[in-house]
């Protein structure tokens, strides 16, 4: 009883620090982003007053109507040398706003000052919009979510993410700063981390996850073979890089990269379920018939390939949404529309779901393997 | 060849010799999905049709293809449907706010400048679409983990007929916080990948941390990111609670007709 009562104090200790841990950096980090205008060297304003000043209806040569109007702001500098100065800045947003908006007392912008000496106002244009608080706020909403829903899990999630997400920069400023390296050279091993990482962090060291890890390696690896060989032999027709966008680099290298990348969550995802449940009924009892195994190992690899395959689709695919509007609303060929703004996303779609398929048989049988070697030992 | 007829051609093959009729269900329902988004896409040009409910209405549709064409209506993929239709309603609302606020809509300047020979003035709201294309990122992972958390849920209902609502509750949520882990992994690396080319950029061109995070491509691709996690994570108490309501509810009503 009063060990049950000293761990429980235990228990509530380590969560006490850890739930002031997280709300004294939720609370240092909300406070730090209102208040980093210093930190930034282009000069940032918040909006203290707006004056809609007019609209006019136009209409484009496709007969798009839409709205323009005009809006004279009076904002405060908030760093730079004229802090706590006044500026005049004037915005024409369209209703549409696909590459503008209407701004509202209180947005923070950041803007260039227009050197005049004459005039005594000061006056500029806006350039960007302070999105660094929004992002931060969905951010922690997005963590509080998680360790609220997700408990433990949530917390590992948050933090493999985390680790994931620098590891790839750091992959990249690897492969930035040594040119000889090639980029798909780097990308795998990344992927070697990165499954190890999220795998061991989220399963433990079993055979379970080693079963995982290996699946989730060679399921990715030979689809993108295939998806390789299939670009080689058709020498790759059909695919459409010039609006892949923020082209800085040979395209058909960032293309492998990222389907690499890609795929390999879906890819993990399959692995690590063929594998648990596997284990999971072998656990259960030990003198299961391989032939048992595999069945319902089959069975379930039929359950997820479709939702796992729509999975991918929808998060490729989503994106494309609003320039695929664009080039219709502006008369655009409906089939160079496609072509144009889909054919990398549906080529990313399907070599992941060629990826996920796959890994439904590796995954059986390297659990099958694993299963076979642990018998043995016994 | 083209790549993708043959790319389309090998997924086919494998879906129909790894999953057998299931398989080319699942395949055909990719088809069907990619009809239904393409049909929204065409209907969303339409200036007075309104891009938040289309999203309602193309989810619907996606959500019984997925569950009800692949895996044919049963008690579980109505509870899994039912559910996700709750969770999308639930997330839109907030993703609206979120878009609102956040003015992530539309393009970037990143991206303008291959665009200049078109117009921007086209009557669309962009900022409903941009909720659009944060709800449609997500719509496949959520419905793929309601009906993950609603068969086993099922399953150990049957196994233990006399158990609690509460208790089945708590089983749906375990079952959720497993899964919770590879999930977001599943759509975050397919993030990454799809956004590598942005990385470089800004790598290339030596964008500074703060040019980066205020940019608004960056700062969109974010906020996709992590609103497709906060609907993950919303989706697992929303199923579980639901499943074991309907499962406890037949259960009492096949009691009173005894």
């Amino acid at each position: 009883m009063t060990g049950f009562v000293n761990k429980f104090k235990k228990l509530t200790y380590k969560q006490i620090l850890l739930y002031s841990i997280i709300t004294l950096c939720f609370v240092a980090s909300v406070f730090f982003v209102n208040h980093n205008y210093s930190f930034y060297e282009r000069p940032i304003v918040k909006v203290i007053e707006t004056n809609l000043e007019d609209s006019t209806e136009v209409i484009d040569k496709n007969d798009n109507k839409d709205l323009l109007f005009t809006q004279q702001i009076k904002a405060e500098l908030k760093n730079s040398e004229d802090k706590g100065q006044l500026i005049h800045l004037t915005n024409e947003y369209s209703a549409s706003g696909a590459y503008d908006q209407e701004y509202k007392v209180g947005n923070e912008l950041f803007v260039s000052i227009d050197n005049n000496t004459e005039n005594t106002e000061l006056t500029g244009t806006i350039t960007d919009v302070k999105r660094d608080k929004y992002v931060l706020m969905i951010a922690w909403i997005f963590i509080f979510t998680l360790l609220i829903i997700g408990k433990k899990q949530g917390l590992y999630s948050v933090i493999s993410l985390a680790v994931n997400a620098a590891l790839l920069s750091y992959a990249l400023d690897i492969y930035l700063h040594t040119s000889n390296i090639s980029l798909l050279l780097i990308c795998a091993i990344s992927v070697l981390l990165f499954t190890a990482i999220s795998l061991l962090l989220v399963n433990g060291f079993n055979e379970k996850t080693y079963s995982a890890i290996v699946a989730t390696l060679l399921g990715t690896f030979i689809s993108l073979l295939i998806t390789y060989l299939v670009m080689v032999l058709t020498s790759e027709n059909g695919l459409r890089y010039e609006e892949m966008g923020f082209l800085t680099r040979p395209p058909q290298m960032i293309f492998m990269a990222g389907l690499l990348i890609g795929s390999l969550g879906a890819v993990m995802d399959v692995a690590i379920t063929m594998s648990s449940s596997i284990f999971g009924l072998y656990e259960k009892n030990n003198n299961i018939p391989i032939k048992a195994l595999k069945t319902s190992g089959l069975e379930i690899g039929k359950d997820i390939m479709g939702t796992m395959t729509n999975i991918l689709f929808f998060a490729y695919i989503s994106g494309s949404i609003p320039a695929l509007i664009l080039y219709l609303k502006n008369a655009y060929p409906l089939s160079s529309t496609l072509s144009m703004n889909l054919s990398l996303e549906i080529a990313r779609a399907l070599s992941g779901g060629i990826g996920i398929v796959l890994t439904i048989p590796i995954g059986l049988y390297t659990a099958l393997f694993f299963v076979n070697r642990k018998r043995a030992k016994l | 060849m083209n790549v993708l007829v043959w790319l389309a051609a090998i997924l086919f093959l494998l879906m129909v010799l790894v999953g057998g009729k299931k398989g080319a269900r699942s395949f055909i329902a990719l088809f069907l999905n990619f009809g239904v988004l393409f049909t929204t896409i065409l209907v969303m040009t339409d200036p007075n049709a309104d891009p938040v409910i289309l999203t309602i209405i193309a989810s619907t549709v996606i959500s019984c293809i997925t569950l009800f064409y692949i895996n044919e209506v049963t008690s579980t993929t109505k509870t899994a449907f039912i559910s996700t239709m709750i969770t999308i309603v639930i997330l839109i609302f907030f993703i609206v706010i979120v878009t609102n606020t956040t003015m992530i809509q539309g393009f970037g300047e990143e991206e303008v400048g291959e665009l200049y020979i078109f117009s921007f003035y086209i009557g669309v709201d962009f900022v409903k679409i941009a909720a659009s294309v944060i709800i449609m990122s997500t719509i496949g992972a959520i419905t793929d983990i309601a009906i993950s958390i609603a068969s086993p849920m099922r399953e150990i209902f049957h196994h233990h007929p006399t158990i609690s609502r509460k208790d089945l509750f708590r089983a749906g949520l375990s079952i959720g916080r497993d899964i919770l882990g590879t999930n977001t992994n599943t759509l975050f690396f397919a993030f990454f990948g799809g956004y590598l080319a942005l990385l470089f950029w800004f790598k290339d061109l030596s964008y500074s941390v703060g040019e980066i995070v205020n940019s608004k491509v960056f700062s969109a691709e974010m906020i996709t990111i992590l609103c497709a996690g906060i609907g993950i994570a919303l989706v697992i108490p929303i199923t579980s609670s639901i499943t074991a309501y309907y499962l406890v509810k037949t259960r009492e009503k096949n009691e009173l007709s005894k």
